[in-house]
């Protein structure tokens, strides 16, 4: 059973980061319903853990809860291709940052950013590991040191992720649609 | 993978300058760079017109309603996390007078009310502590003359044992500079603190109100002679049960007394 102390740690830690929570859960699998089971899978984690854990950063922490619950959702409920393509191995492609085609003038980016829709649709179309690190950042608010925490990532990775999901949307954004 | 790409590098730099985490003398070093760097220039508005695009357009949505309750629920003791019957439907049970609990009802919380929050800090700070009394006994013949000596108010330490509200013990509260004498009664593993107050610190009212305070809840009223205000973590209708058998008691005890 829960112990009323660790409900007590519970309550000053995670209700304040439930929007967070329901943010980077509804990004990462990508519709309203499973977020919400992802979230309430992640806050009983959390209730859990908190008999022993040590939290310095809680929304890191917790946040770190949440994408490892949707990991296991999507593992899951979703086909392969949907979940996290495979593991570490796939992302050794996604870290070999390739910035080519910078030369682009902004204008047709800055045109394309106008369209939300559009917009949203490719932070969708991100690998995962991109889309994540995006999500921490910009909607978030993360600084770089919380995201790698988060994800169990280094900062050099994170750093690299979030240049590559950035460089990725501005490609699609560029892209006749 | 950046070590050996120096244009890579850069980019990475960008992104980190745009996050603002670039410390001085990097970021002193890369405004040089832009100067002197068109295209360096032109990948920062690009960068920039990404990362605005994403704010403006995929803000932070709340959590649903019943999801962020869902959440909070998870805090909440054992108990108190029964979902509370409505006020009123306690009261009638209880027996209090449905005039007063239907005022409770419509009262709005009154957040300025220094002697509820007082007494709301006093109960959580003696539950975290694991000592909500400084004197512990259930016989209300050992509680009564130890506050007496210590709090200027003759408080009646009804004993509630039959209703299912052993006395625990017994505390001084102190709110402001004046010190109050307070019952601590057990509801299974929950404690209802029960404060004294003279009629210049109650606010006058006998009617009973209920408000919530820091997620407990305050129960207060008052007599011809003096005011009462009962916190605990319980639930809303069993603090009105408890009241309206501290209520009886009490009256029965002072009547006896007189």
């Amino acid at each position: 059973m829960i112990s009323d102390a660790a409900r007590r740690r519970y309550q000053a830690i995670v209700p304040p980061y439930v929007d967070d929570a329901y943010a980077l859960a509804r990004w990462l699998s990508g519709n309203p319903a499973d977020a919400e089971d992802i979230v309430q899978e992640a806050a009983l984690r959390a209730v859990n853990a908190l008999e022993t854990a040590n939290v310095e950063r809680p929304r890191a922490w917790f946040l770190r809860i949440v994408r490892n619950a949707a990991l296991t959702w999507m593992a899951k409920n979703r086909s392969k291709s949907l979940a996290f393509a495979g593991g570490v191995d796939d992302l050794a492609a996604i870290e070999s940052v390739d910035f080519a085609d910078d030369e682009q003038s902004p204008e047709t980016l800055l045109i394309a950013a106008e369209d939300g829709e559009r917009v949203r649709r490719a932070i969708a179309a991100l690998a995962p590991p991109l889309r994540e690190a995006l999500v921490l950042r910009e909607i978030n608010g993360l600084a770089y040191r919380e995201i790698a925490e988060a994800t169990e990532t280094p900062i050099g990775t994170v750093m690299s992720r979030l240049a590559r999901a950035r460089a990725t949307l501005a490609k699609i954004l560029e892209d006749k649609p | 993978m950046s070590d050996s790409d120096p244009r890579a590098d850069k980019l990475l730099r960008l992104n980190a300058a745009l996050d603002d985490e670039l410390d001085a003398a990097h970021r002193l070093e890369l405004e040089r760079e832009l100067a002197r760097d068109p295209q360096l220039r032109a990948s920062l508005r690009r960068l920039s017109a990404v990362s605005e695009a994403v704010r403006r357009h995929a803000p932070r949505e709340a959590a649903p309603a019943a999801l962020r309750d869902a959440v909070a629920a998870l805090g909440h003791p054992r108990e108190a996390r029964r979902r509370a019957v409505l006020p009123i439907a306690a009261a009638l049970a209880a027996g209090v007078a449905i005039g007063a609990a239907a005022q409770a009802l419509l009262a709005p919380s009154r957040a300025a009310d220094p002697v509820a929050a007082a007494l709301t800090a006093d109960f959580a700070r003696a539950e975290l502590s694991d000592r909500p009394y400084d004197v512990a006994s259930s016989d209300r013949h050992v509680v009564k003359p130890w506050l007496a000596t210590r709090a200027p108010l003759g408080v009646e330490a009804v004993d509630l044992a039959d209703k299912g509200y052993p006395l625990a013990g017994g505390r001084v509260a102190v709110v402001g500079a004046t010190p109050l004498p307070t019952l601590v009664y057990q509801r299974r593993e929950h404690w209802i603190a029960v404060t004294e107050l003279p009629l210049s610190l109650a606010d006058g009212a006998t009617d009973a109100r209920e408000g919530a305070l820091s997620g407990f809840r305050v129960i207060r009223w008052a007599d011809r002679e003096r005011g009462y205000v009962a916190v605990s973590d319980i639930d809303a209708d069993e603090l009105w049960a408890f009241v309206a058998a501290f209520r009886t008691a009490e009256g029965v005890n002072r009547g006896e007394a007189r």
